[in-house]
């Protein structure tokens, strides 16, 4: 089950890896946030470049990363294809031109605008989707939650986190023990063999035992965290927070500016809107 | 005990709710990512929208949106498919009214669940997933890709119906099984 | 001395419950005591434990009469965090109560919860590591650590705030026999290096007794039935009147005729003067019968020269063994050791990388899962987990339904089966109703509609008292007599392996290091260390009065036998 997850419970080495869960969750959201705030290439393809050299530095698993980015990519290529086919002039709308390049028919036009935008999209999701990919791979569930807490987060919801990743693995492991006792018992799961209406009634029969255990642990991990004064202060510590490093030191200042142009792009949309969402060269 | 409309509407707060939203957002995030139910060979529903129903049972409907809405993150974030707040905030919203069937007087825990319970809890979820995917969601999509809205509804309509008929499909006897099993036996006796 | 639990005229309720769970508690325990509180099962001393750490009142409600003071603090009145900077806690759960994704988160919990800085807390979790000998795990995941382990974790988590009192709540429950033991030796070697109050709520009395306690306190539904010293308690009868196992060596004495005199020092089995006692040992050993020896007849399962591999993990290494009708086995060795894959392989949810298995004479590999089931019953651990339905009827049905019978068979199925198990009476009964181990024998009786030759019992026993044992290995017995159905038991509960089964198999890292009687198993020395088992106290015994072991654990075995079916 191990190798389905992306997440790693053992920090690794890297020099992302290094970081502080602080410096590391504040740098992807505030890249994130960009992406979502812009549409400017100008600004797209320096965090889309970022965002690969950053997911090559942490040296991942390479057909586990492959495999997905394959997957992700086509997923938009198709989204960008049925939104062309809804509407093939959608650059007119987004950058405020039209050149047709190809036509097929009066309806279905390539337009350069169109390509432009749909150019810009797909660098936009695919900076956003490595920035995931690298932020996930480098940090530690307890990292996360302590990056988390440092943006402001309440502790009580970051122990949340930490605190499911550390079930996830006993709670996939009761998953499997009890599809097998179900096996034996004759149940077929294979889907080739039954019905969808009995299949739906099976995943019934057997979500009631893993409900129940899963939930059966709650009072006693409740009471140990109780018993070791969970709650006891309006705030906590972590422990696997190290101190910053020099590089964290650095980064906070790249922070400080990231947050600066953030600001910038949102006062741009919202007070001094273009006419035009997307900024396109040829159409100024 | 009465319980106060704040407490049913927000929830009991204490460590046992914490724990109980992170067990029910990791068993949200397993059944994401290993409890789908093939309904035909490309298509699948996945089970793990009955946790908000769930947790809402045991802890009430904060809880609940919390557990739907941390669980999808953590599933994104364990499947590698990255992040996707609208998505996110529309299962929050969604998971909030699967989780409030239980301040119209249901209570799971002590086998109180009859076929009034279910009818109102049905129509929560349609009303839950309308509002989540049909509303909350395409809003934000909108919001932040500022995407075409036309797509995004075509999938906010199948997350309404997928998910809505895995919260009433599933959901029901599994609701109506569970306070079985928690009932009080009366008056039995040995034959 | 100070006074550091007072209890005066206590009785607890809970909210949820019309009876009382302790009623009328005085008690007192001084200031670097070790207390050993010592009940069966429903006993309340669980409740007594939560009363002194403060979840009662704090996580359960319910009503109190009298006092419970805690290092002077009134209990009803002060707040869990206050009364935790006194007391702390190992829970039963080693599994539930580790929170960290890492040891040294863990162990660090408790300083996380009190805001104490990064640095200071690096220092303070390498020393309480250290302490417990955990320290070079630090970064170790929870999910690759045993759970003696885990329990060691716990400890040293609430080590560094200077507690006074160190209360166990059955910290033998989940651990194997070599672990029980290890865990016993660090309790009292943080009880005398740290001086501080340690209270052991536990039933297994033999093990908890391997290190010196001073007091015992016996509880039985809710009340104190004595306060005394081991010795004392060990020369009484009310052990097993309350349910509670005595020691095998203090069984086998008792057996021979021993009467104890009042100071007679019996607690410690390397320093009883045997030579009061050996020739009533030895008059009582010439009574021994003749040694019967196993007969293999109708071989039901063959297990050839079989090899396991996840990826490149070797889990299990050329096991070759026979089952035959009617046998009772144990399946013994450590966690990790391959049990549980074997398990796994004899149902057929993983099918050999190498070798074959056969089936009363054909190849396994010819059946589904699905038919195996009709061959090879396996009932989990935890009934919970297996547990589907709300009804016992509809329980016993579903494999009936499941593998296709018609609807007359599966009511006769289904009558035949519940007059097997005992259930007829309740056979209408929903399951929510139902006890632990009457749970227990449902996921049983679920196994056995499908008239299974063999049923494999993960852990049927763990976390039972002595009461409920004895009443589910009963029951287990009964089938195996009455119907000559194999049973297969997947245990690290030596007496379980002992009492209940002819052979035991015993693994260690993935190799069958041994397949023998019983009671051959248990005095070989090397298979006992390697697998990470316990030598029993009948080993040491029959040694110091100078009898050969095997023959001693036999003839044990058979004593306790007969006095089990003469009731």
């Amino acid at each position: 089950m191990d190798d389905k997850l992306f997440i790693t419970l053992v920090p690794g080495n890297t020099f992302l890896d290094r970081l502080t869960g602080k410096t590391k969750t504040r740098l992807f959201f505030l890249f994130i946030f960009m992406l979502v705030a812009t549409w400017d290439i100008r600004v797209i393809i320096p965090c889309f470049v970022v965002s690969v050299i950053g997911l090559l530095s942490i040296k991942p698993d390479k057909k586990k990363n492959i495999a997905i980015t394959i997957f992700v990519l086509l997923m938009n290529v198709f989204n960008l294809f049925l939104v062309w086919f809804i509407e093939p002039d959608y650059g007119l709308k987004m950058c405020g031109g039209s050149t047709v390049l190809f036509q097929f028919t009066d309806y279905f036009i390539v337009t350069s605008e169109s390509l432009w935008y749909f150019g810009a999209r797909l660098f936009k999701f695919m900076a956003s989707f490595f920035f995931s990919l690298t932020f996930i791979q480098c940090i530690t569930p307890s990292e996360l939650a302590a990056g988390l807490h440092s943006i402001f987060v309440p502790y009580k919801i970051c122990m949340v986190v930490s605190l499911a990743f550390r079930y996830i693995p006993d709670i996939t492991r009761d998953f499997t023990n009890i599809k097998i006792s179900m096996q034996t018992r004759g149940m077929e799961l294979d889907s080739k063999k039954t019905k969808v209406g009995t299949r739906l009634k099976q995943y019934v029969l057997i979500l009631i035992p893993l409900i129940i255990t899963s939930f059966d642990r709650v009072g006693n991990i409740a009471n140990g965290m109780d018993l070791r004064g969970f709650g006891k202060k309006k705030d906590k510590t972590y422990y696997a927070e190290h101190e910053d490093t020099k590089a964290d030191k650095y980064l906070a200042i790249v922070v400080w500016i990231l947050l600066a142009c953030f600001i910038a792009l949102v006062v741009k949309k919202t007070f001094f809107p273009g006419p035009y969402e997307v900024w396109c060269p040829w159409c100024l | 005990m009465k319980k106060s409309l704040g407490q049913k509407l927000l929830g009991t707060w204490n460590t046992k709710t914490i724990v109980g939203v992170a067990v029910g957002a990791a068993l949200f995030a397993v059944l994401m990512n290993f409890g789908g139910i093939k309904v035909t060979t490309n298509t699948s529903l996945t089970s793990a929208y009955i946790v908000p129903a769930i947790v809402g049972a045991l802890f009430g409907p904060l809880p609940a949106a919390l557990a739907a809405g941390l669980g999808n993150v953590l599933a994104d974030l364990i499947g590698g498919w990255g992040f996707w707040f609208d998505w996110s905030l529309g299962n929050f919203v969604c998971g909030y009214f699967a989780g409030l069937f239980g301040a119209f007087g249901a209570d799971i825990e002590d086998g109180k669940f009859a076929v009034k319970d279910a009818i109102i809890y049905a129509v929560l979820c349609i009303v839950g997933c309308a509002l989540g995917f049909g509303v909350v969601t395409p809003v934000l999509t909108y919001a932040w890709y500022s995407s075409e809205l036309t797509i995004t509804w075509i999938q906010a309509s199948a997350a309404i119906v997928s998910d809505a008929s895995v919260l009433i499909i599933v959901g029901i006897p599994l609701l109506f099984a569970l306070a079985k099993r928690n009932a009080k036996g009366t008056n039995l006796s040995k034959e | 001395m100070t006074k550091v639990i007072e209890f005066k005229d206590f009785s607890f309720r809970y909210k949820k419950q019309n009876e009382f769970t302790l009623h009328d508690i005085n008690l007192t325990i001084n200031e670097g005591e070790k207390v050993l509180i010592l009940g069966p099962s429903g006993s309340g001393k669980t409740t007594l434990g939560s009363c002194i750490n403060g979840l009662i009142p704090f996580s359960y409600n319910g009503e109190i009469k009298g006092s419970c003071k805690v290092c002077g603090i009134e209990t009803q009145e002060a707040s869990i965090f206050k009364i935790s900077e006194h007391v702390g806690t190992v829970q039963q759960d080693t599994d539930a109560q580790f929170v960290g994704l890492s040891v040294g988160e863990d162990i660090a919990f408790s300083l996380e919860n009190d805001m104490v800085p990064r640095n200071e807390m690096l220092e303070k979790v390498k020393e309480s590591a250290t302490i417990v000998g955990m320290e070079n795990f630090l970064q170790s995941v929870p999910y690759n650590i045993s759970g003696g382990q885990k329990q060691k974790v716990a400890l040293a988590g609430i080590l560094h705030n200077d507690v006074d009192i160190l209360l166990f709540d059955e910290p033998l429950a989940a651990l194997d026999p070599a672990m029980g033991m290890a865990a016993v030796d660090l309790i009292d070697k943080v009880y005398k290096e740290k001086k501080k109050t340690v209270l052991i709520i536990e039933h297994r009395l033999e093990d908890v007794l391997y290190r010196h306690v001073d007091r015992v306190i016996l509880m039985s539904e809710g009340r104190i039935v004595l306060d005394t010293t081991p010795n004392e308690l060990l020369k009484s009868d009310l052990l097993k009147k309350n349910g509670i196992r005595e020691p095998l060596y203090i069984s086998a004495l008792k057996n021979a005729g021993v009467k104890f005199d009042k100071d007679d020092n019996i607690d410690n089995i390397d320093e009883l003067n045997i030579d009061k006692y050996k020739k009533n040992i030895i008059a009582d050993f010439k009574k021994k019968k003749k040694t019967v020896n196993l007969s293999k007849e109708e071989k039901i399962i063959e297990i050839k020269d079989v090899t396991f591999k996840y990826g490149d993990f070797t889990a299990l290494k050329n096991i070759s063994f026979d089952i035959c009708k009617g046998e009772k086995i144990s399946v013994v060795g450590k966690n990790g050791a391959g049990k549980s894959t074997l398990a796994k392989l004899l149902c057929g949810i993983i099918r050999p990388s190498e070798g074959e298995i056969l089936y009363n004479g054909e190849n396994y590999l010819k059946f589904s899962i699905k038919e195996l089931g009709r061959i090879v019953g396996y009932v989990m651990q935890n009934p919970n987990q297996m547990l589907v339905k709300d009804m016992i009827k509809d329980e016993i049905e579903l494999a009936l339904k499941l593998n296709g019978f018609d609807e007359k068979v599966t009511e006769e199925r289904f009558v035949e089966t519940m007059k097997m198990t005992g259930l007829y009476s309740m056979r209408n009964w929903p399951v929510a109703v139902l006890s632990y181990g009457q749970k227990k024998r449902v996921t049983i009786a679920a196994i056995l509609a499908l008239q299974p030759s063999v049923i494999i019992l993960d852990e049927p026993t763990a976390g039972q008292d002595y009461n409920h044992y004895t009443e589910i290995m009963k029951f287990i017995t009964d089938l195996n007599e009455n119907f000559n159905i194999t049973i297969l038991f997947v245990t690290h509960d030596m007496h379980l392996a002992i009492e209940y089964t002819d052979r035991a198999i015993v693994f260690a890292d993935g190799e069958m290091i041994g397949d023998d009687v019983v009671y051959k198993i248990l005095s070989n020395e090397e298979i006992i260390e390697r697998a990470n088992l316990k030598k029993t106290s009948l080993v040491t015994i029959a040694k110091k009065a100078g009898i050969e072991p095997e023959e001693f654990i036999e003839h044990f075995i058979e004593r306790e036998k007969e006095e089990r079916n003469n009731g």
